[in-house]
């Protein structure tokens, strides 16, 4: 095992993974269609909710076309230290346990949760719909600028090219590689926190994305059964969220230790995301109350704007979290 | 002023304490990105934390009072409730004068960490004296952790943070907001576990 089994399997992935993901873009282009058909004409919601099962399942078999594909990465690839450095590091080998909600997977991630979530909403036909249109758009998205199978995991993959090209030059290279790989091994793909901590808070954004809807609906149409779904789903969310964003902060300690971290822009967005839901959750308590439902509905698309600015801070600002560089 | 408008009030009040928390996180956001691009952003770091939690602590104190006037409202009548939230914001601003926020904002905190604990206590004995805006022992309990979850991790941040126990009093947060929220948001099904399971 090692560097060609590891492209082969890459190879694969794209393989199997291309045709997934374009029967995926197609479908949910039809689940967005017959959304906004739903919603105009109130028909085809038969042909609507087919295309949203398809949809999801084709997002699960892709998924577990991703496992495979970590699953080879553990087994292909191993990081064995030179002997100067295991005198310093306590390992004298590792192997990349990669989670499935990094680089270009981890808006497939959300987008996979947030389809199979809107199947659970389906005693409301419109919210059904408005989700569909939500789903092309992700899908969309994913497939033009987020396809994790078009080339699997870019920076992982550059990191193990560049284990292999540093092991092939020969010693210079090796010590400094070594050194980086170890970090970045030991205090994010194979940490405990990357486990929980991302996945905790894409899984609390795909049922925000139901509660979005539902406040949406509740603000245009004022039925009381959207507010409900809206805090039904907000409940589990707010959970997630809480709990998921308190687990990185020891993480944070760990693994930046002195780095600039504290006050990064997505942490404040995060903590803004997180206050606008409190100060939601709050204001619903007396939803009842006079034009209050105006207010939580509209607080409820407002937390679900600030989610949304909070992810692509990532994209487009400098920090810790991002991808920007300064 | 009713009972159900003084409540009313109170979370109208926490909810725009929340939003104004949130603009501030807004603000350190683009001032993050004005200095990130200056090439002295390294030495200009520790004095970014700075401002930023000097903006961000009045509102902390603002929501900590809040909770104060919320936490205590289950153990005191309305005028001695107001009566005493005004004695506490008073020794509050005396120690922020006389030494500095962080050492207010830790007085604050400790009076609330010691009250929530009561009301905690008292709740789970069922005392009667503990008045709740909401019904049912579970939506109680609840909200008493969740408060004291919150509180004790406020203090853990402004005035624990070089103390070895750092860590432990976080996951102790942590884990009083955890079973909070949940006793908070699903009091219904944690009531037909409890007596399933009795």
């Amino acid at each position: 095992m090692g560097f060609s089994e590891y492209l082969a399997a890459r190879d694969f992935l794209t393989f199997i993974g291309q045709p997934v993901i374009t029967y995926i873009l197609i479908f949910s282009l039809l689940q967005g269609f017959f959304g906004i058909l739903y919603l105009l004409k109130k028909k085809y919601y038969g042909y609507l909710i087919k295309c949203s099962y398809i949809t999801s399942g084709l997002y699960v078999l892709g998924f577990i076309f991703l496992i495979w594909f970590h699953v080879q990465i553990y087994n292909t690839v191993v990081i064995e230290y030179p002997v100067f450095m295991r005198e310093m590091i306590p390992a004298d080998e590792s192997r990349f346990i990669i989670p499935l909600w990094i680089e270009s997977e981890k808006l497939y991630f959300w987008a996979m949760i947030a389809s199979i979530l809107a199947l659970t909403v389906q005693r409301r036909e419109d919210i059904v719909s408005f989700t569909g249109i939500v789903i092309s758009i992700f899908s969309f998205i994913v497939y033009f600028s987020s396809n994790p199978f078009i080339d699997p995991l870019p920076i992982v993959h550059s990191e193990i090219a560049g284990w292999y090209s540093a092991l092939a030059q020969g010693d210079a290279g090796i010590y400094q590689a070594a050194g980086i790989l170890y970090g970045r091994i030991t205090y994010y793909y194979n940490s405990t926190y990357m486990w929980v901590h991302p996945p905790m808070l894409f899984i609390a954004y795909a049922f925000l994305i139901i509660t979005f809807a539902a406040c949406i609906f509740m603000l245009f149409r004022h039925v009381q059964v959207y507010d409900e779904i809206a805090y039904m789903y907000a409940k589990p969310a707010y959970i997630l969220l809480t709990v998921g964003m308190l687990i990185g902060y020891p993480w944070a300690i760990e693994a930046w230790k002195d780095s600039a971290w504290w006050w990064d822009p997505k942490i404040s967005g995060s903590i803004l995301m997180w206050a606008l839901y409190t100060s939601y959750l709050h204001a619903r308590i007396y939803a009842n109350r006079g034009k209050m439902w105006k207010i939580t509905a509209s607080l409820g698309i407002i937390c679900f704007s600030s989610l949304v600015f909070t992810y692509l801070l990532t994209y487009i600002v400098p920090g810790i979290h991002s991808v920007v560089q300064t | 002023m009713k009972s159900k408008n003084y409540d009313y009030y109170l979370i109208i009040l926490t909810s725009l304490i929340l939003l104004a928390i949130g603009l501030v996180c807004i603000y350190g956001i683009i001032y993050y990105n004005f200095l990130a691009v200056k090439p002295e952003w390294s030495s200009l770091y520790a004095e970014y934390i700075e401002i930023m939690n000097s903006y961000l602590y009045p509102f902390l104190v603002l929501l900590l009072i809040s909770l104060g006037l919320c936490i205590p409202k289950r153990l005191l009548g309305q005028d001695i409730l107001i009566k005493s939230s005004a004695l506490i914001l008073g020794a509050t601003l005396v120690l922020t004068v006389i030494f500095n926020l962080e050492a207010g904002l830790g007085f604050i905190l400790a009076v609330m960490i010691g009250i929530q604990s009561m009301v905690l206590i008292m709740t789970f004995r069922k005392s009667r004296a503990v008045r709740f805006e909401k019904h049912g022992y579970v939506v109680r309990l609840g909200s008493s952790l969740l408060h004291l979850g919150l509180v004790v991790l406020i203090f853990n941040f402004v005035t624990l943070r070089e103390s070895p126990s750092h860590i432990l009093i976080f996951w102790t947060g942590t884990l009083l907001i955890t079973a909070g929220t949940i006793f908070a948001l699903y009091p219904d099904r944690i009531t037909r576990l409890w007596y399933t399971e009795q």
